[in-house]
């Protein structure tokens, strides 16, 4: 059996699974300390399922507490970057487009020197030993142990950055480091952005970890513990010590994952109605579409992966005018239980649209039993259609897909929507969260700028598949379950013919 | 929005990026980069003066400078400020003469804005206007060389203060040179080519693109919403250019999107289908650019002409490396500026320039896309 937890900023959901079965389930408030938060769901599920913790083989855990981190500016450290690629970038130092109060959250100490490769594997410059020791010199005087390196073109040869860190590592063994190529993709600036987000982390991932890891132990859970990635695959504990910037959106992932968890269908729209928006994404071989946009987070751009979601203004506390033709984007929100008719307020919402049509039974519904049957019907007929109309744009290629409708308010799809094939309302949808973090496998990642005049297109898959591999080991699959699950291959405009960067995910069980 | 815009500052590169990459029509790299190094220049150097072409001296010396090579290696070999300022003083040691202004190759993508940095670092205003209205691929495509400019001599310059200079007879040759060095350099290098007086400037460049391309990207972040909304404010704009008309061609879902290298260039297509399950898919070939947009056999928009692929959402527009399959996105074509439909600029950038089978027909004579139902 494993436990799922969810972690967001509202509620903290956790479930037990036997297998495929939901056991227990519980949705609960996050707490500001988080861990008794945890720890009172961890209570309910167990009691509630019967369940001993000696059956508990393993805890999934899913939080959005170091996006928050870096989003509120708060819980970072003091760290340093050094960038390997002069002369190359002269006058465009690290972090040089970040937002000013996320320079002074991390205060950091910027270096640039000499080194890197260019794209054809020939050396950018050498790096230089008088500047190393004058950066170790500056790490040394301030006392900074917390220090991220990037250098050009890290992702096809980490040599400069390996060098560096081993140098620094000689003299601060207790140092803390995140090298770019740790990160995998290329673009040095989104690459570096990232190492540097994740560095000023580690304190507070070692802070997290350990509230985790000692909540878990206080229920007498003792077994491994993991927690979920953006991607939808899960890092050790150990591994989220070293790489907290991996869990940035792993929310909506979660959503998608449990959803397919949920019904076992691999390809498929999943709609997670909320009381503000309904999210919209696309399950592909049971895993979320990816978004390829560029991603910002708390203001700083970065190659993250992201799913592909579609946010429209409709929830179950969305504004319905007198006529039902509009609704939404505004939204009571949380206040839905208060400011809903049906719960005694004086704002029509969707949810009191639902009660009155009489197919759900949710708060005083005398309250709306003055509503005309006219409004009722167009209303509802208005939700139906802005759903279609998302899920049109969404869905890949002609053919209708089934559609799972999972969260809060998927009470509000009373009808059949046109543009599913089949709709799907598992239950146990409220926790979908949980659940996807329950069942996450493991993955890596790896992308390298290649080409096929050099090497063949099957040996260059074969090392770059090689390479995410190394990644899935580190962060626990199971070797033998190991296969490769996208495999992307772009070819370079104005390079010479067959240059090509190529980029494999794996994804495998947890070893156990 | 119809203040005269006199000078270039920070204020102003986050909507002329954005513009440029409408302009670029797919290709042209993505200006991020480009944008942030000219933002360090002019918060070192200062604003940029923008010189409208008409007053320029007639015996004014002007180079146009800009970045040649595969941007994406600019994602990992990083511009420096010095490098554009540094290979404009190389060029004026070379040729014995002071540069008084420089200009751009291209509006569309990263070379819109480096002739700024390069400028900003030296202390020279910069034209408004270049030599193309959008992005192409290749140099002899430029409004310069179609106009008689000779391209060298010309001078090009890496990362590292590596100097090569040219001394060619054509412009093709010249390009197949440039290229040649820009891979043997790293990948990417500054260039300063096809210097001219300012009456040669006068009589061929595309003309107040780069104030065009401020106002376009201004209007495009102000109005940001789904793409139909921006039809209209875009059709008004485009009207009161060097361009004409502005329409929306299509709206769907891209399906299908293949791509390969041949002979340096990213040539592709993709297909979008409509929202609107009546109508026949659009089909959008790609050789770097977005170069036609088809419905089955009928042509909707042809280079020189311009198509621009934006994400429906946010009408933010789509570079061709960066279009993928399920994005939900709307084509707009926009006509090119009169230069570009004389006939000898069509013997270098007509479909046929391009491998595509068919005349070039200009896109008011061309029957709306969207108003066809299958």
């Amino acid at each position: 059996m494993r436990i799922g937890i969810d972690v967001g900023g509202t509620h903290t959901d956790a479930v037990i699974l036997n297998g495929d079965k939901v056991i227990a389930a519980t949705k609960s408030l996050t707490t500001s300390d988080v861990v008794s938060g945890i720890s009172n769901a961890l209570d309910e599920i167990l009691l509630s399922g019967g369940v001993r913790v000696e059956q508990i083989q393993t805890v999934m855990i899913g939080t959005t507490q170091f996006t928050n981190a870096i989003i509120e500016r708060k819980s970072l450290s003091r760290m340093a970057v050094i960038r390997v690629g002069l002369p190359s970038g002269r006058g465009m130092p690290p972090m040089v487009d970040w937002p000013h109060d996320m320079h002074e959250a991390i205060n950091a100490q910027v270096h640039m020197i000499h080194g890197g490769y260019l794209y054809d594997g020939h050396p950018l410059s050498d790096l230089r030993e008088s500047e190393i020791t004058a950066v170790i010199r500056a790490l040394k005087m301030e006392n900074i142990k917390n220090i991220a390196i990037s250098s050009a073109f890290s992702p096809m040869n980490a040599e400069p950055e390996n060098k560096v860190s081993q140098a620094i590592l000689e003299a601060i063994p207790d140092a803390q480091l995140t090298l770019s190529h740790q990160f995998g993709r290329l673009g040095l600036l989104e690459r570096e952005n990232a190492a540097i987000m994740n560095t000023s982390l580690l304190p507070f991932a070692k802070h997290v970890v350990d509230a985790f890891l000692a909540a878990l132990k206080s229920h007498g859970l003792t077994c491994p513990a993991f927690i979920s990635q953006n991607d939808g695959t899960l890092m050790s504990s150990e591994f989220v010590r070293r790489f907290p910037a991996l869990t940035f959106s792993s929310g909506p992932t979660n959503s998608l994952r449990g959803a397919y968890k949920l019904t076992g269908l691999k390809e498929a729209i999943v709609v997670d109605i909320g009381g503000t928006t309904s999210d919209i994404g696309v399950l592909q071989d049971g895993f979320p579409r990816e978004s390829n946009v560029v991603v910002n987070i708390g203001g700083i751009r970065t190659n993250f992966r992201m799913p592909d979601i579609l946010a429209i203004g409709l929830g179950g506390g969305s504004h319905v005018s007198d006529d039902g033709k509009t609704i939404g984007p505004q939204s009571v929100g949380h206040r839905l239980v208060h400011d809903g008719l049906v719960f005694g307020g004086n704002t029509l919402t969707a949810t009191d649209i639902i009660v009155a049509s009489g197919v759900r039974d949710i708060g005083v519904p005398a309250k709306v039993a003055g509503l005309t049957s006219n409004l009722i019907e167009k209303a509802t007929d208005t939700m139906h259609a802005m759903l279609d109309r998302a899920i049109d744009m969404m869905k890949p290629g002609g053919k209708a897909l089934p559609v799972i409708l999972v969260g809060g308010g998927a009470v509000l799809v009373t009808g059949d929507l046109k543009a599913a094939s089949k709709l799907y309302r598992p239950e146990n949808a409220g926790v979908a969260n949980a659940i996807g973090a329950a069942i996450a496998q493991v993955g890596g990642e790896s992308e390298r700028m290649l080409s096929y005049r050099n090497i063949s297109r099957e040996d260059a898959i074969a090392e770059v598949t090689a390479a995410a591999t190394e990644r899935a080991l580190a962060a626990g699959a199971d070797r033998e379950t190991i296969r490769a699950v996208d495999i992307e291959e772009t070819a370079i405009p104005y390079m010479d013919e067959g240059a090509t960067r190529v980029r494999v995910k794996v994804i495998g069980e947890l070893r156990t | 929005m119809s203040e005269t815009l006199t000078h270039i500052g920070r204020e102003h590169l986050d909507d002329l990026a954005l513009g440029a990459v409408f302009l670029a029509t797919g290709g042209g790299g993505d200006p991020y980069v480009p944008k942030l190094i000219t933002a360090e220049a002019i918060k070192t150097f200062g604003p940029v003066q923008l010189l409208p072409p008409q007053d320029l001296a007639d015996d004014a010396f002007i180079v146009p400078v800009g970045s040649v090579g595969a941007p994406t290696v600019s994602l990992e070999l990083l511009p420096s400020v010095e490098e554009a300022a540094e290979t404009l003083n190389a060029f004026e040691k070379f040729v014995g003469r002071k540069i008084d202004a420089v200009t751009s190759f291209e509006i569309g993508g990263g070379n819109s804005v480096i002739p700024i940095c390069a400028a900003a670092a030296k202390g020279l205003p910069i034209v408004d206007g270049d030599g193309m209205g959008r992005a192409l691929p290749e140099a002899q495509m430029m409004s310069y060389p179609i106009g008689g400019v000779k391209p060298t001599p010309a001078l090009a310059y890496d990362y590292a203060g590596n100097i090569a200079t040219f001394q060619t007879d054509t412009t093709e040759t010249y390009e197949r040179h440039i290229r040649a060095f820009s891979m043997s350099a790293g990948g990417m290098i500054t260039a300063a080519e096809h210097a001219m007086t300012g009456r040669q400037l006068k009589d061929t460049i595309i003309p107040g693109t780069v104030s065009f391309s401020v106002k376009l990207g201004r209007l495009l972040r102000e109005k940001r919403g789904q793409a139909p909304e921006l039809e209209k404010p875009l059709a008004a704009l485009f009207a009161d250019s060097i361009y004409g008309e502005c329409r929306l061609l299509y709206t769907g879902k891209v399906i299908d999107k293949t791509t390969r290298i041949i002979g340096g260039y990213d040539i592709g297509e993709a297909t979008i289908e409509s929202f609107e399950s009546s109508q026949e898919n659009l089909s959008v070939n790609i050789k770097n650019e977005y170069l036609l947009a088809k419905q089955g056999d009928r042509v909707c928009a042809s280079v020189p002409d311009l198509i621009t692929i934006v994400d429906f959402e946010t009408g933010t527009p789509i570079n061709a490396e960066r279009l993928r399959y399920g994005q939900r996105v709307a084509v707009f074509a926009t006509a090119c500026p009169d230069f570009y439909r004389s006939e000898t600029a069509l013997k270098v950038v007509a479909p046929r320039c391009f491998g595509f089978d068919i005349d070039y027909v200009p896109l008011e004579k061309l029957r709306s896309a969207s108003r066809l139902k299958a």
